[in-house]
């Protein structure tokens, strides 16, 4: 499977999203600069940048964490869903300055290649593992650079060429690993700055963030679990999903497919029906109609139906055939087969359930 | 229920969910940067220290090597006594260059970069062609005045030249890379000893009798606990090891 590239086409929402993650970031930043240069005037340059760089990339990426089970808890969350690649890539850049600055502030104009420093500098301590007493002097830089690394192959891999070349369960292993780059960037955290900086501010925020995301993520995923408890035997009967609620209009029609059915879906008030798509007078798509004084109407010539039985009104006596439908987690389920000619089919409530 | 649905790529979003977004995304940046601000105000403060980068000046005295290597300068007209001297480094993360090694005693005149800190001063030496030699070695080994020939002292094992004002923060984790990297480098080592009410000095770690200090680099950072003699050179305490340990 292989596609061709294509330049990222950036559209407006794209660029609203941009500029509010750069003015973000630029108040984060300038915030902790100005601070810190207030109350601690002899921090150098050097501390600020590397400081205020990382603090603002790890906010970030609780941000970019929080926003996939907020979308699956909540649908309103989806804007922020689906550009968080960008902030990927700017927690990449953000890290990439970090590391660069505390690579040449801390490494450079040695007796040891800087890089090759940043791994040997106390390498005695890498056996600190062993020994309780002294495992907090373990080395925290090599999980800087794990981090980076996943952080880097992710923002490299991140352009849409990518998901259709390596395939799509590729690209999403490859992004599960940002939840190995966050326990790295712990890791790292607990491991350098908060044995350098003894205030309670770095561990109650990160203990906050952890528990936060933790939280979100257990709550999507029981939400998603009792989701898939109602659609699988849905689906094991033949139900099929045809389309998001949020996709119909009050008092109109869609005709959409179930199955090798075709359907005309309504959404009437806080109700969806789901109905034959075939006019009774010359086979008119119905699902292009609208309800007009509580009865569907025929785009064609005007034919009537009511929605939860498929009769048209007194005097008339044609009936169209009614399906069984369901709402679940804003979605529409069909099953492709007709009810009982002309029986009562209350249709399915919109915020969902079993009904 | 919400009947507004978000297509990325459509060029706006629905304005009911575009206002929603709005009010998430200035809450994040609220909590953002109040988190931001307490971060900043909880991080301790550092004895001030300057570097002054960029900017050299020519220096005139005597060059000392042992127990560490020092400049002794004259002290300015109409003062009495004996100006602190000033501890030599080389550029980066070096101790005393090459080039103004051997001439232990010998008058000397070079251009450099000053490093201060309260009391304490250096010069690092980043301009070999203004090294020269005024008057051949004479001294003999100076000693500074001795304080006391048994001491016991714990603190962190410090590199002098990010502690004097290069680098602030330069102590602790974050920093003990860069000071292995500086003692690994021949910069002196430093015992950073701090008392319970916010106060901290510094003691020079020397050699017993000349000979340079034989320590574990990787203990940068470290508690470590140094027993030996104690001499004052100027203003500056020299503590001559005799044994060093990591403190438990
Ligand atoms: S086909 Fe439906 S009204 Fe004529």
């Amino acid at each position: 499977m292989s596609g061709p590239y294509r330049a990222v086409h950036w559209n407006r929402q794209k660029k609203v999203y941009d500029r509010w993650v750069v003015g973000g970031l630029l108040i984060a930043i300038g915030t902790f600069i100005a601070v810190t240069g207030a109350l601690r005037p002899e921090f150098t340059a050097e501390t600020l940048i590397i400081r205020s760089t990382s603090i603002a990339a790890v906010v970030l990426l609780h941000i970019v964490l929080a926003i996939g089970p907020l979308a699956r808890l909540d649908r309103r969350f989806m804007p922020f869903l689906y550009n968080r690649r960008h902030l990927g890539v700017t927690i990449f850049l953000l890290g990439l300055t970090h590391a660069s600055m505390a690579t040449f502030q801390f490494h450079a104009f040695g007796d040891v290649n800087p890089l090759v420093s940043i791994f040997t500098a106390y390498s005695r301590d890498y056996a600190a593992l062993g020994d309780l007493a002294r495992i907090s002097n373990f080395p925290f830089e090599p999980f800087g650079v794990l981090a980076l690394s996943i952080l880097f192959v992710m923002a490299a891999t991140s352009h849409d060429f990518w998901l259709r070349n390596l395939g799509a369960s590729f690209w999403k292993l490859i992004h599960i690993f940002v939840y190995v780059a966050y326990g790295s960037v712990l890791i790292h955290v607990a491991y350098g700055v908060l044995q350098s900086e003894r205030g309670l501010a770095g561990p109650v925020l990160l203990g906050a963030g952890f528990v936060t995301l933790f939280t979100l993520h257990f709550a999507a995923e029981r939400k998603e679990a009792r989701i898939d408890a109602v659609i699988a035997p849905l689906v094991e009967e033949g139900y099929a999903k045809v389309c998001a609620v949020s996709l119909l209009r009050d008092g109109e029609g869609r005709p959409l497919r179930a199955g090798k059915e075709r359907v005309a879906v309504f959404l009437s008030g806080a109700r969806v029906y789901a109905l034959s798509n075939a006019c009774r007078h010359q086979g008119g798509p119905i699902g292009e109609g609208k309800i007009l004084d509580g009865c569907i109407t025929c785009p064609w010539h005007g034919w009537q139906y009511e929605p939860e039985n498929g009769k048209s009104p007194p005097p008339f006596e044609e009936v169209i055939g009614t399906y069984p439908v369901r709402v679940v987690d804003g979605d529409v389920y069909v099953l492709p087969r007709f009810n009982e000619l002309g029986s009562s089919c209350p249709g399915a409530g919109v915020e969902g359930g079993t009904r | 229920m919400n009947d507004e649905f978000y297509i990325g790529y459509l060029p706006s979003a629905p304005p009911g969910l575009a206002r929603r977004a709005k009010r998430v995304v200035l809450t994040l940046i609220f909590l953002g940067a109040s988190s931001v601000v307490w971060l900043a105000a909880s991080q301790a403060a550092r004895p001030a220290g300057t570097f002054e980068f960029g900017t050299v000046r020519t220096f005139e005295g005597v060059l000392i090597e042992r127990p560490i290597p020092m400049l002794r300068v004259s002290p300015p007209e109409g003062l009495e006594g004996e100006a602190s001297p000033l501890v030599l480094v080389g550029f980066g993360k070096g101790g005393l260059p090459e080039f103004a090694r051997g001439h232990h005693g010998a008058q000397v005149r070079f251009r450099g970069t000053l490093v201060i800190q309260g009391a304490n001063a250096m010069i690092e030496l980043n301009d070999p062609e203004s090294f020269e030699v005024i008057t051949p070695a004479a001294a003999g080994d100076p000693t500074g005045e001795i304080l006391s020939l048994n001491v016991t002292v714990t603190g962190e094992l410090v590199d002098t030249k990010c502690y004097f004002g290069v680098m602030r923060p330069a102590t602790g984790k974050v920093h003990r890379a860069c000071a292995v990297r500086c003692l690994s480098g021949g910069v002196p080592p430093g015992l950073l000893v701090r008392d319970d009410i916010g106060g901290s000095a510094v003691f020079l770690l020397a050699g017993t009798d000349g000979a340079p200090l034989d320590y574990d680099v990787e203990w940068a950072a470290l508690a470590v606990t140094a027993r030996g003699a104690l001499e004052l050179h100027g203003e500056l305490p020299v503590l001559r090891v005799r044994s060093l340990e990591l403190a438990h």
